[in-house]
C-alpha cells in the first residue's frame, strides 16, 4: 500500500519535471540543466577535453534534448530516462566531435577509429544541415533584434502567456498586442531574407 | 525562405494553433489536407515553423548561459580545484624530471673528488650524551645539537668553549667536524689541523682522515692524500684506493 503511494508520488514529480522542460518552465529547464552538467564535464575532461568543450557539448546536447522531448521524438517513461538522455546524447556529440576533421587535423595522432558514413548517412545528414542553417539564421536575426520586439516575441512563444496577460503587462488592447506581434514577426522574417542575400 | 509570398496574420494565428494543438478536429483535418495537396502554403507553413522554433531556441540558448553561471558554486569550485590539482601534478613531474635530469648532468659532469666526498663523507657520530652527566655541562649540550644535526648552533656553542681552551683536541675535532658538516671548509680544516697535530690524541686518526676528505672537497687532491696515508682507519684505505 505504502509503496505504491510513493510511486504514485514519484510520477507526479517525474512528470512535473517532463511537462515542465515541454512548457518551457524555467525551473524545470534549469533543474534539469544543473543537476547533470558536473557529470558530463567530468566526462569530457577525463577525454581530452577543456571545460568550455563541456559547456559547448553540453549546450547542443541539451537543446537537442529539449527539442526531442517537445516534438514527441523522445518520450521520457521517467526522469532518470531524461537524465540519462542527456548524457547519452552529450556523450555522442563529444565523440563526434573527436571522430570530425577539426579535431583529426590539430590532433595528427589521433588513434580514434576511423570511419565512413554510408550514403543513407549522407542524404539524411545533408537534410539536416539545410534545416539546422535555417534555424542558425532565424536563430542570429532574432538575437539581434531590438529589444521591444524581442521581449514581445519571448513571452508570447517561448514562456506562453497569453495575449491578453502580455496587454495586461504592456497596458495596450489586446488586439494591439495581436498587430504589434504580428508585426515583430513580420521584420523577424525580412532580417532573415535580409541575411541571406 | 520564400521571399515572394508574405505571411498574413491570419495565417499565422493557424500556424500558432496548429503548432499548439489548439485546433478543433474538423480544423485541422482541414489544415493537413490543404498541407498535403498545396506545396507553396507548405512551405508558407514550414516558414513560420521554423521561425517559432528559432525564436524558442535562442531564447533558451541564452537562459543556458544563466543557468550556467547560476550553478552551484560549490561544483564549480570542486571541479576546478581537482583541475587545479591534476596540472600541479604534472608540474610537479615535470619539476621532477628536470631536477633528475640536472642532478644526472651534474653527476656526470661533476668532479669525481666531489663524488668521492659525497660518498665517503659522513659526520662524525658524536660522543653518547647521558642525563647524568653534568661535568662538562656545555660540551654535551652542543653535542646534543650536533647530533640532531643543527651544526651552525653546536659551532657557535662549541666556538665559546673554544676560546676558553684554545688546545682541546676533543672540542676542535668536533668543531672541525661540524664545520665540514656544514660546508665550512677552510674553518674545517683549520679546526682538524689542530687535533692532527697531536698524535696522542684519540681523535688523532679521525681528524687526519676528515682532513683529507676537507682537502678533496677543495679539489685539492695531493693534500687529500697525504692526510689519508697519516690516518690508519679501513675507510681512509679505501678512500685511499679510489683516489689511486
Amino acid at each position: 500500500m505504502q509503496k505504491a503511494e510513493l510511486n504514485l508520488t514519484s510520477t507526479a514529480y517525474n512528470s512535473q519535471l517532463i511537462e515542465g522542460l515541454k512548457c518551457n518552465d524555467e525551473q524545470s529547464l534549469q533543474s534539469l540543466y544543473q543537476s547533470n552538467y558536473a557529470k558530463v564535464e567530468a566526462l569530457i575532461l577525463k577525454n581530452n577535453g577543456t571545460r568550455d568543450h563541456a559547456k559547448d557539448i553540453y549546450q547542443e546536447a541539451f537543446i537537442v534534448v529539449w527539442k526531442n522531448v517537445k516534438d514527441k521524438k523522445f518520450i521520457p517513461q521517467n526522469e532518470t530516462a531524461l537524465h540519462g538522455y542527456l548524457y547519452t546524447i552529450s556523450k555522442n556529440k563529444w565523440m563526434d566531435y573527436l571522430r570530425s576533421k577539426h579535431y583529426k587535423k590539430t590532433v595528427v595522432t589521433s588513434k580514434l577509429n576511423h570511419f565512413e558514413l554510408s550514403d543513407v548517412d549522407h542524404e539524411k545528414k545533408d537534410d539536416d544541415i539545410i534545416k539546422e542553417n535555417r534555424l542558425e539564421g532565424i536563430m542570429a536575426a532574432f538575437k539581434t533584434m531590438g529589444s521591444p520586439c524581442k521581449e514581445l516575441l519571448t513571452t508570447f512563444y517561448f514562456e506562453k502567456k497569453s495575449l491578453r496577460d502580455i496587454a495586461d503587462e504592456l497596458q495596450i488592447e489586446e488586439n494591439t498586442a495581436r498587430n504589434k506581434k504580428y508585426r515583430c514577426m513580420e521584420k523577424l522574417r525580412e532580417l532573415v531574407l535580409a541575411s541571406k542575400s | 525562405m520564400n521571399t515572394n509570398n508574405n505571411i498574413t496574420q491570419e495565417l499565422l494565428e493557424t500556424v500558432e494553433r496548429y503548432y499548439n494543438h489548439t485546433m478543433t478536429a474538423d480544423e485541422r483535418i482541414m489544415f493537413e489536407k490543404k498541407l498535403q495537396q498545396d506545396d507553396e502554403f507548405k512551405t508558407l507553413v514550414e516558414d513560420i515553423k521554423s521561425l517559432i522554433l528559432g525564436i524558442e531556441t535562442q531564447t533558451l540558448k541564452e537562459k543556458l548561459d544563466a543557468f550556467h553561471n547560476d550553478m552551484p558554486i560549490q561544483l564549480h569550485a570542486e571541479k576546478a580545484s581537482s583541475k587545479a590539482r591534476f596540472f600541479n601534478i604534472r608540474k610537479i613531474a615535470a619539476a621532477v624530471v628536470i631536477l633528475i635530469a640536472i642532478s644526472c648532468f651534474w653527476w656526470i659532469n661533476g668532479s669525481s673528488n666531489d663524488r668521492l666526498y659525497n660518498k665517503f663523507f659522513s659526520p662524525d657520530p658524536g660522543l653518547p650524551t647521558t642525563m647524568s652527566r653534568s661535568d662538562n655541562f656545555e660540551f654535551f649540550d652542543a653535542m646534543v645539537n650536533y647530533k640532531k644535526g643543527d651544526y651552525k648552533l653546536a659551532i657557535t656553542k662549541w666556538g665559546k668553549l673554544q676560546e676558553k681552551e684554545p688546545d682541546n683536541d676533543t672540542i676542535n675535532y668536533f668543531l672541525g667536524v661540524a664545520n665540514l658538516a656544514d660546508n665550512n671548509t677552510n674553518e674545517a680544516i683549520s679546526f682538524l689541523q689542530k687535533t692532527a697535530l697531536r698524535p696522542e690524541s684519540v681523535f688523532h686518526n679521525d681528524a687526519e682522515y676528515y682532513l683529507g676528505l676537507a682537502h678533496l672537497k677543495n679539489n685539492n687532491r695531493q693534500e687529500a692524500i697525504k692526510f689519508l696515508k697519516l690516518s690508519n682507519t679501513e675507510t681512509s684505505k679505501k678512500l685511499l684506493e679510489k683516489l689511486d
